[in-house]
C-alpha cells in the first residue's frame, strides 16, 4: 500500500470537518473502552498475565533466527511449505506463482494487514486471479473502491449504517436495506457462494506456533474457518515477528487479545492449524504454504524499537488514544494507524516519510497503559522523535525555536529577562481581559482556543519583592 | 524537612500564585521551603522534542541546583515524573551523572503526592466553598500514581464538593509541544474534556499540571464558558 | 541468495549470532519447549459438577443453549425436542462417528457426510470442552469433518460432561495425549459466528451459525 502518511497534517484536517466520521468516531470509542475495562476484569491476575506475555514475547524476539528455523521445521514436518518474502512484492509474486501452479482462479480472503502492506488485491486481479475480500468490514471496503481500512481489528469503524446501506444497494443491485442484521445476511449471502467456489484460501496468521508448527486464528465471523477449510489452497502470509513458543503461550495471549481487542473473553472461533488435510479427510486444503515476511521486521531486531514487535495486533492502543479518536485511522495515510501504527509506519517505511506521526501523540501514555504485552509506545515515539532530530529530519524553524529556547533556559540570566518582557507583551496583548483570542507567536494554538492571560509578573519577580521586604 | 521547591516554568510565567500557594501548603506541613532563584525549567519540551542534548544539559542544571534538600516538590506531575523517572535515561550514557540522577529520583514529589504521604499535612490553610470536579493528568496519573492524594486533600475541605466528571482520566489534549505542533487536534481533545468536566455542573474545574488547565481554561472560554472557574490545586487548598 | 537466507541472516547479524551462542540458544529453546510453562491462569474451581456449571454459564453468556440429559442414547430425542421448539428442520448433516445413534427414532434424518451449502442443522461431538470460557474444542478427522460446525445455521454439539476441563493447556495437552499430535484443525468454538463491524454492533449469524446449542450429557 502506498503511503500517505507524509500528508498527516492534511489528512487529519480532513477528518476533523467530517461530521460524519466525527459521529461515527464517538460511537466506537465508548463502546471499545468500557467492553474492555469489563472484560480484564474477569481475569484474576490481568498484570501477571501481560507480564508473562510480554516475557515470552520478548524470548522470541531474543533468538528469532532460531525460533523461525523451529517453525520451519516442524510446519514442513506436518505437509506445509515455508517460503519468505523480504517484501511485499515478493509476497505478491509468491502469491500468484501458487495461482498458477494450481491453477487458481478465485481466492478468498480473511483478514491480513500484511496483505494490505503489499497490496496484494491489485497484485492478484493483474495476474487474473479474483480476489474476494470475507471479513464483514473488509468486504465493505473492497466493493467501495479498495478503500483502505481504518482500524486493524474494526475496518470499516470510520463508516456508518446510512454509509453501508447505500453501498450495498448501488453494489448488490438489491432494494436498500436499513438494519444492520439485514445487511449482514445480504453480506452473508453474497459471501457464501464465493466460499464455495474459491480454490485458494488466504489467511493472516495471529500467532505461529513453534512447538507445534501450526498458525493460530482467531475470528468472530467465522470467514477465517472457511477460508481455511473450504478451499483446496490455503496461504498464510505473517510476519516473522509471529512466532510463539508452545500451545501453553497461546492459551495465555488468548486471555488477553479479545479481552484487549474487542472486550470478549475469548473470540468466537481460535482455530489452530497444522499440515494439510488427510487422505480420507473430508474437508480441508491439500495445500497449505506459509509466507513469512520480513517487510521492515529483520532491522528492528536487535535495534532500540526491539519491543514493538512484541505487537499482538489487538488494537487496544488505537481505541484508547485521544488522538486516534479524534480523527480516525485514515488520518495516519499507511495500513497501521494509531500509536502502534506511529512507530510502525516510520520504522518499515522510512523515517522521512512519516515526519509527523512520531509527534501525533500526546504521550498521554493511555496506550502504554492497556497494551497486553507492555510495549512501552510513549518511549518509542519518543526514541523515533530523537532519531529525527539527529537526522535532522525535523523542520529547521522548529529546530531553531527549541535551540533558542533551550539556549535562554540554560542560562538563569537571559531566561529571567526574556522572562520578564515575554510576560508583559502578553498581558499587554490582553489588553486587561483574561484570555488572548489570537496569538500569532502560537497561532495552532489560538486556531482553537483562547490563551489565557498571564498575570502580569513572574513568580521570580514577586519572589525576589517578597524576599526583599523586612 | 528542606524542601525545594521547583516552581515549573509556566507556573514562573503564567500564574505566580500557585507557586505561593505551594509554598504555603509546604511550609503549613512544617518544610523549610527553599527557592532556588536560578532555576528554569526542567527540560522536558526538549527530550519529548527528541533533543537528547539540550535535555541533558537542563537535567544536569536542575540536578545541581537541587540535589542538596532533603526533598524537591513541584507543582505538576509532569515536570516532577520528568526529573523522578526520566532524567536516569537521558543522562544514561555518563556515569557520574547518572548516578546524581539516581540519587535525586526518589527524593522528587508532586505537591499532592508529598503533602499526602510525605509530609503528612492535616490542617489546611485554605477554605475553598464550592463544587470542584477534578482532572487527572496523564503523566502524574500513570508515572507517578496521583489520584487518591489530591482528592484525600480536597476531601479535607469541609465546603469542598466533588463531583467526578465522566473520564476524568482522559487526556485533556495538551501534550506540551503537541498543542502547537497540532492545534486543531489538540482543541478538539479539550472540546471532549471541557465538555465531559461541564456536565458535573462544577464550579471549578481542578488539577495538577498548569499546561493542561491553561489548555481546558482556553478551550472553556473559546466555547463561550466564562463562569466556570479552573484552578490548580494548590490554588483551591489555600484558597481565602 | 535465497530471501530466506536474507532474511535469516540480518536478523543472525542483529542478534550477534556465531556458532558458539547458536548451541547454547538451542539448547535454551528445547528447554523452554519441553517445559510448556503455563502463565498465570484465573481461578476455575476443579470439581466436576463447577466445570460443567460455569461451562454452562459462560456458553449462555456466548448467546448459546444448553439442554442437559443423562446418557448419550437421550440425545436424538433432545435434539429433536429442540429443533421442533424452533421449528427448525429435522434433516441434519452430522459427524460420521455419532451417526449410529437411534435418529430415525427420534424422526430425525441425518446424513453422515462432509457438510454443503444446503445443510440447515449440523450435529457434531466435541474432542473436549472449556470450563473457563465456555467453549467447545472440536478436533478434524475423517469422521469429525471440521465444516459440520461452521456451514449449517444451526449447530448443535453433544458434549459429555466427562470432557469439559478446566482451561485451553488442558484441552491441549488432552489432544497431545490422546492423539499424539494435534490434527490438522482444532477449533475452538465459543457461541454462534458474530460481527460488530457496522458500527460495533454486535449481529449473531456472520458467516457461520446462528445459534448453538450444547446437549450436556451429565452421566458421560
Amino acid at each position: 500500500m502506498e503511503s500517505r502518511s507524509h500528508r498527516f497534517k492534511e489528512n487529519a484536517a480532513a477528518a476533523l470537518a467530517n461530521p460524519v466520521l466525527q459521529a461515527n468516531m464517538r460511537t466506537a470509542k465508548g463502546k471499545f473502552v468500557d467492553k474492555r475495562a469489563i472484560a480484564i476484569k474477569e481475569i484474576d491476575d490481568f498484570e501477571g498475565t501481560r507480564e508473562a506475555a510480554k516475557q515470552l514475547r520478548n524470548l522470541v524476539l531474543e533468538n528469532l533466527d532460531l525460533w523461525l528455523e523451529k517453525f520451519e521445521t516442524n510446519a514442513t514436518a506436518r505437509g506445509a511449505k515455508v517460503l519468505w518474502a523480504k517484501d511485499g512484492a515478493e509476497i505478491c509474486r509468491h502469491v500468484a506463482e501458487i495461482g498458477k501452479r494450481h491453477g487458481i482462479k478465485k481466492a478468498v480472503k480473511s483478514k491480513s494487514m500484511l496483505s494490505e502492506e503489499a497490496g496484494l488485491n491489485q497484485a492478484l486481479e493483474a495476474t487474473g486471479i479474483q480476489p474476494v475480500e470475507t471479513d464483514l468490514g473488509e468486504y465493505i471496503l473492497q466493493i467501495n473502491n479498495n478503500e483502505p481500512p481504518s482500524h486493524i481489528i474494526a475496518p470499516v469503524v470510520h463508516k456508518s449504517l446510512d454509509e453501508v446501506a447505500d453501498l450495498f444497494e448501488k453494489v448488490h443491485q438489491t432494494p436498500r436495506k436499513t438494519e444492520i442484521p439485514a445487511l449482514t445476511r445480504e453480506a452473508r449471502e453474497v459471501l457464501r457462494e464465493h466460499f464455495l467456489t474459491a480454490d485458494m484460501g488466504i489467511s493472516g496468521g495471529n500467532f505461529l506456533v513453534a512447538e507445534t508448527g501450526s498458525v493460530a486464528l482467531v475470528t468472530n465471523e467465522g470467514n477465517g474457518r472457511m477460508v481455511t477449510t473450504l478451499p483446496r489452497v490455503h496461504v498464510v502470509i505473517t510476519g516473522i515477528e509471529k512466532v510463539i513458543p508452545t500451545l501453553e503461550d497461546l492459551a495465555t495471549l488468548m486471555r488477553l487479545l479479545p479481552r484487549s481487542a474487542t472486550g470478549q473473553s475469548i473470540s468466537n472461533y481460535v482455530s489452530v492449524l497444522t499440515g494439510t488435510k488427510a487422505p480420507d479427510e473430508l474437508d480441508g486444503p491439500e495445500h497449505l504454504y506459509y509466507i513469512l515476511v520480513d517487510n521492515g521486521r529483520a532491522d528492528v531486531i536487535g535495534s532500540e524499537f526491539q519491543e514493538m514487535l512484541r505487537c499482538i495486533r489487538c488494537g487496544a492502543c488505537m481505541n484508547h488514544c485521544p488522538v486516534y479518536q479524534t480523527i480516525g485511522g485514515h488520518a495516519y495515510g499507511w495500513v497501521y494507524p494509531g500509536p502502534m501504527g506511529s512507530v510502525l509506519t516510520p520504522l518499515y517505511t522510512g523515517l522521512e516519510n512519516a515526519i509527523d506521526l512520531p509527534h501525533a501523540a500526546t504521550l498521554c501514555n493511555q496506550c502504554g497503559v492497556v497494551c497486553p504485552v507492555k510495549i512501552p509506545l510513549p518511549d518509542l515515539l519518543r526514541k523515533l522523535r530523537e532519531k529525527q532530530t539527529d537526522k535532522n529530519l525535523r523542520p529547521w524553524m522548529e529546530r531553531a525555536v527549541l535551540k533558542a529556547w533551550a539556549f535562554v533556559a540554560a542560562s538563569p540570566t537571559l531566561y529571567a529577562l526574556g522572562a520578564w518582557f515575554g510576560v508583559r507583551y502578553l498581558k499587554w496583548l490582553a489588553g486587561g481581559k483574561a484570555s488572548i483570542p489570537v496569538l500569532s507567536a502560537a497561532p495552532e494554538w489560538t486556531k482553537g482556543r483562547d490563551f489565557p492571560a498571564p498575570e502580569g509578573k513572574t513568580f521570580r519577580e514577586l519572589y525576589a519583592e517578597r524576599k526583599a521586604k523586612p | 524537612m528542606r524542601v525545594g521547591l521547583f516552581v515549573t516554568c509556566l507556573v514562573d510565567l503564567m500564574r505566580p500564585r500557585i507557586g505561593f500557594a505551594a509554598i504555603e501548603l509546604l511550609e503549613a506541613a512544617g518544610c523549610e521551603v527553599i527557592v532556588p532563584a536560578t532555576q528554569t525549567c526542567c527540560g522536558q519540551p526538549a527530550w519529548n522534542s527528541g533533543d537528547r542534548a539540550s535535555a541533558a544539559k537542563l537535567a544536569k542544571k536542575v540536578i545541581a541546583e537541587f540535589e542538596g534538600f532533603d526533598y524537591v516538590v513541584a507543582p505538576s506531575g509532569s515536570c516532577a515524573d520528568h526529573i523522578r523517572n526520566e532524567y536516569p535515561s537521558i543522562l544514561a550514557d555518563e556515569p557520574e551523572w547518572l548516578a546524581c540522577a539516581a540519587a535525586l529520583s526518589p527524593k522528587v514529589f508532586e505537591l499532592t503526592d508529598f503533602l499526602v504521604n510525605v509530609a503528612k499535612l492535616e490542617n489546611l490553610p485554605g477554605h475553598f466553598s464550592g463544587s470542584v470536579t477534578y482532572h487527572d493528568s496523564c503523566a502524574g496519573l500513570h508515572s507517578l500514581g496521583i489520584k487518591a492524594q489530591p482528592r484525600a486533600l480536597l476531601a479535607k475541605l469541609p465546603d469542598v464538593r466533588l463531583k467526578e466528571m465522566n473520564a476524568a482520566e482522559e487526556c485533556c489534549g495538551f501534550g506540551g509541544t503537541f498543542s502547537v505542533k497540532f492545534g486543531d487536534i489538540s482543541a478538539a481533545i479539550a472540546e471532549r474534556k471541557c465538555t465531559n468536566a461541564v456536565a458535573t455542573e462544577a464550579d471549578a474545574i481542578v488539577g495538577g499540571d498548569l499546561g493542561c488547565l491553561l489548555n481546558i481554561e482556553g478551550k472553556l472560554r473559546r466555547m463561550g464558558d466564562e463562569e466556570t472557574r479552573v484552578l490548580h490545586i494548590a490554588e483551591v487548598l489555600t484558597a481565602k | 541468495m535465497s530471501s530466506r537466507e536474507d532474511i535469516l541472516g540480518r536478523v543472525r547479524a542483529k542478534l550477534g549470532r556465531n556458532e558458539t551462542n547458536a548451541v547454547a540458544a538451542r539448547t535454551g529453546i528445547d528447554v523452554i519447549l519441553a517445559a510448556k510453562a503455563q502463565g498465570p491462569r484465573p481461578h476455575v474451581a476443579m470439581e466436576m459438577s463447577a466445570l460443567a456449571g460455569r461451562l454452562i454459564d459462560k456458553s449462555l453468556a456466548y448467546s448459546s443453549t444448553v439442554d442437559q440429559i443423562a446418557t448419550q442414547a437421550e440425545a436424538p430425542a433432545a435434539i429433536a425436542r429442540y429443533l421442533a421448539g424452533l421449528g427448525l428442520p429435522t434433516q441434519a448433516v452430522i459427524w460420521p462417528k455419532l451417526a449410529d445413534l437411534d435418529w430415525a427414532g427420534a424422526g430425525i434424518t441425518v446424513a453422515a457426510r462432509e457438510a454443503q451449502d444446503a445443510d440447515l442443522v449440523g450435529i457434531t461431538g466435541c474432542f473436549c470442552a472449556v470450563a473457563e470460557t465456555g467453549t467447545l474444542m472440536l478436533c478434524g478427522s475423517p469422521d469429525s469433518p471440521a465444516a459440520i460446525s461452521l456451514l449449517p445455521e444451526t449447530h448443535i454439539a453433544i458434549v459429555p460432561a466427562s470432557r469439559i476441563v478446566p482451561g485451553m493447556e488442558e484441552a491441549f495437552a488432552l489432544a497431545l495425549n490422546e492423539l499424539g499430535q494435534l490434527p490438522r484443525a482444532v477449533n475452538f468454538i465459543s457461541g454462534p459466528s458474530r460481527t460488530g463491524d457496522i458500527e460495533q454492533t454486535i449481529v449473531l449469524g456472520a458467516h457461520g451459525p446462528y445459534r448453538v446449542h450444547l446437549i450436556l450429557i451429565d452421566g458421560e
